[in-house]
C-alpha cells in the first residue's frame, strides 16, 4: 500500500469507538442518555442538555444528501490526483449530519435529496472511512 | 426609542493601497491605515484611548495583536482587545467600540486591521471543524462552506449560477468606478460562466480576492464629533448574532443568525428594508450576498436569485450594493472596507459611484464557518 498522505483522524480515547465501529462496517455515534439526542461531532457533553451520560449507538447508515459540492481547486496536495472530487453533507436518518463523499457514480449524478447508505473504505491499517453510495430509487 | 440609536459617530476612516504589496507586513499596513484614519478625522494620536484590533492571517502574534499594534503606535489604551471572527470581526469591533464610547470607558476608539495574505502566502485552505477535521473527507477552505450553502439554495429554490454572476458583474462594474479597487476591468455573465470552477457550484469569479492591505475606523460620541472636519456619520443601529453549531443546527447552512443581527439593527435604528438607500453586504462569495437579501427582508425566502437580476443591485437601481466593488473586486479586507465605503457614501464623497441622496446605509459582516454575523446601519447625521 502506498503511503496515505491525506488528513487522518488522531485516534484518542474520545473518538476511538467511532473509528472502531467504522472498521467493523458500522456508523456509531453518541446518544445522550438523558435527552436521547444523537450527536456528532464527537463531544464529551450533550450540546442540548449538558448531560455527560451517553452511549455509543449503531446507526442505520442511511440518510439523504443535504448538500453536495465538487472540489476542483487543490487545497491540499494529497488531493491533487483526485480533483474533481465530491463532498456531500449527509443528513443521517437518526438526526446527525456529517461530511463525506459519494462513491460509485460520476460527480454529476448525485443530487440534493438523494437517498444514500454508508459504505466503508479502509485507507490505512487503523482507519476506515465511512463514505456513501446512492440507494437505488 | 433605543438609547444607543445615533449615539456613536464614525469620524475617521483610513485605508492603505490594496493588492500585492511586497515588503509589507500586517503590522506596517495596520500602522499606515491608522495614520490615514487619524488624519482623516483630524485627531491627534494622544486623543485615541481605545484600540480594538483584528490580527492579520499572517500576523505572528495572533491573538496578542492588540499589544503589538498598541506598542507600534505608542498607545497605552484604556480599552482594547483583539477579536477573531474572520469577516465578522470588523463589524463586531465597531460595535464594541460604540459600546465603549457610550459607556464612557473610552473617548476615541480606533479599530485597526492589517494583513498581507497575498504576499504572505496565506492560503485560506484550512479545513473546517474542530478535532477530527472534515478535511479527512476533503472538505476544506472557506469556499467549501459557501458552496454547501449555494448548492442547497440552488436545489431548494432553483437559484442559478448566472444569478450569482449578476452579483459578480455588478460588483466589478462598481469597482470600475473606484480608483482604489484592485480589479477594475468590467466583466460579463459570460466571463463569469467561463471562469474555472473552484468548488462547484462556485466559479473563480464567485470568489473573493486575496489581498494585502490595512484599514482603520475611528469612532467617538456625536458630541465630540461636532468639532471634527467631516459631515457627521452616525451608527444608527447595531446587531450581531452567531451560531456555533455547524452540524447540530439544522439551518446552519441558511445562516438564520444573519436575520437576527439585521433585525436587531433595524429595531435599534427604527428603520426597515424600505429605508435602506445603499448596502455594503459581506461577500466572501457571491452566494453569501443572496442570503443577506432574504434575511434583510428585501425579498422573500428563496427569491434572492431573481431579486439580483435586472439591475436592481447596481448603481441607479433600487438597492445598490457594494458600491466600491466589495471583497471580489475592490479588495478582500474581510469586510473592513465595507464600513469605509458605507461612511464615504454617507459623507457623499464617492464621486461617480455616489448613490445620490443616500442617507441610510446597511453594512453587514459574516465570518468563520458562516458562524458570526453582524449588521450596522449608518446614517447621515
Amino acid at each position: 500500500m502506498t503511503e496515505y498522505l491525506k488528513p487522518l483522524p488522531t485516534l484518542k480515547e474520545d473518538n476511538r469507538p467511532f473509528w472502531a465501529a467504522a472498521r467493523e462496517g458500522r456508523i456509531s455515534m453518541q446518544a445522550c442518555k438523558s435527552c436521547c439526542h444523537v450527536r456528532f461531532p464527537i463531544s464529551h457533553v450533550c450540546p442540548r442538555c449538558l448531560s455527560y451520560d451517553f452511549e455509543w449507538r449503531t446507526l442505520s447508515g442511511r440518510g439523504q444528501i443535504f448538500s453536495y459540492i465538487v472540489y476542483h481547486q487543490v487545497y491540499h496536495q494529497a488531493f491533487k490526483q483526485d480533483v474533481p472530487y465530491n463532498v456531500a453533507l449527509v443528513q443521517l436518518e437518526e438526526g446527525p449530519r456529517m461530511y463525506s463523499n459519494i462513491v460509485g457514480v460520476a460527480n454529476d449524478v448525485p443530487k440534493v435529496g438523494d437517498a444514500v447508505e454508508a459504505v466503508f473504505e479502509a485507507v490505512t491499517a487503523e482507519v476506515t472511512l465511512p463514505r456513501f453510495r446512492l440507494l437505488a430509487s | 426609542m433605543h438609547h444607543l440609536r445615533d449615539k456613536t459617530a464614525i469620524v475617521g476612516v483610513g485605508a492603505t493601497p490594496q493588492g500585492k504589496l511586497p515588503g509589507s507586513t500586517p503590522l506596517t499596513l495596520a500602522v499606515e491605515a491608522f495614520k490615514r484614519a487619524l488624519d482623516d478625522a483630524g485627531l491627534r494620536k494622544d486623543q485615541i484611548d481605545g484600540l480594538m484590533t483584528m490580527a492579520g492571517t499572517t500576523s505572528p502574534e495572533g491573538p496578542l495583536n492588540y499589544l503589538r499594534v498598541g506598542e507600534a503606535l505608542g498607545i497605552d489604551p484604556r480599552f482594547t482587545g483583539t477579536f477573531n471572527m474572520g469577516g465578522g470581526t470588523a463589524g463586531a469591533l465597531l460595535q464594541q467600540a460604540a459600546l465603549a464610547v457610550n459607556a464612557g470607558m473610552a473617548n476615541y476608539v480606533a479599530c485597526v486591521f492589517g494583513d498581507s495574505a497575498a504576499t504572505g502566502g496565506y492560503k485560506f485552505d484550512k479545513a473546517a471543524g474542530f478535532g477530527d477535521s472534515w478535511g479527512i473527507w476533503g472538505f476544506m477552505a472557506a469556499a467549501g462552506n459557501s458552496a454547501i450553502t449555494a448548492s442547497r439554495h440552488m436545489a431548494l429554490y432553483g437559484t442559478t449560477s448566472s444569478q450569482l454572476g449578476e452579483i459578480a458583474v455588478t460588483c466589478r462594474y462598481h469597482a470600475s468606478l473606484n480608483p482604489n479597487a484592485i480589479m477594475r476591468t468590467p466583466i460579463t455573465i459570460a466571463d463569469h460562466q467561463a471562469s474555472r470552477w473552484i468548488v462547484e457550484p462556485l466559479h473563480l469569479l464567485d470568489c473573493y480576492l486575496i489581498s494585502d492591505g490595512g484599514v482603520c475606523v475611528i469612532v467617538t460620541t456625536p458630541e465630540r464629533a461636532q468639532d471634527l472636519k467631516h459631515p457627521l456619520v452616525l451608527i444608527s443601529g447595531m446587531g450581531q448574532a452567531y451560531t456555533t453549531r455547524n452540524m447540530d443546527n439544522e439551518d446552519w447552512w441558511y445562516v438564520p443568525h444573519q436575520r437576527l443581527a439585521i433585525n436587531d439593527a433595524y429595531a435599534m435604528a427604527g428603520v426597515g428594508p424600505k429605508d435602506i438607500d445603499v448596502a455594503q453586504l459581506y461577500d466572501n462569495f457571491t452566494s453569501s450576498v443572496l442570503l443577506w437579501f432574504e434575511h434583510g427582508g428585501f425579498c422573500k425566502v428563496g427569491e434572492s436569485g431573481s431579486f439580483v437580476e435586472g439591475g436592481r443591485i447596481r448603481l441607479g437601481g433600487e438597492l445598490p450594493i457594494n458600491t466600491a466593488g466589495g471583497n471580489h473586486s475592490e479588495s478582500y479586507m474581510e469586510g473592513w472596507l465595507h464600513i469605509v465605503e458605507g461612511v464615504r457614501q454617507m459623507r457623499g464623497e464617492c464621486g461617480p459611484r455616489q448613490v445620490r441622496g443616500a442617507e441610510v446605509c446597511l453594512v453587514t459582516g459574516r465570518g468563520r464557518e458562516l458562524n458570526c454575523a453582524n449588521a450596522n446601519i449608518l446614517r447621515k447625521g
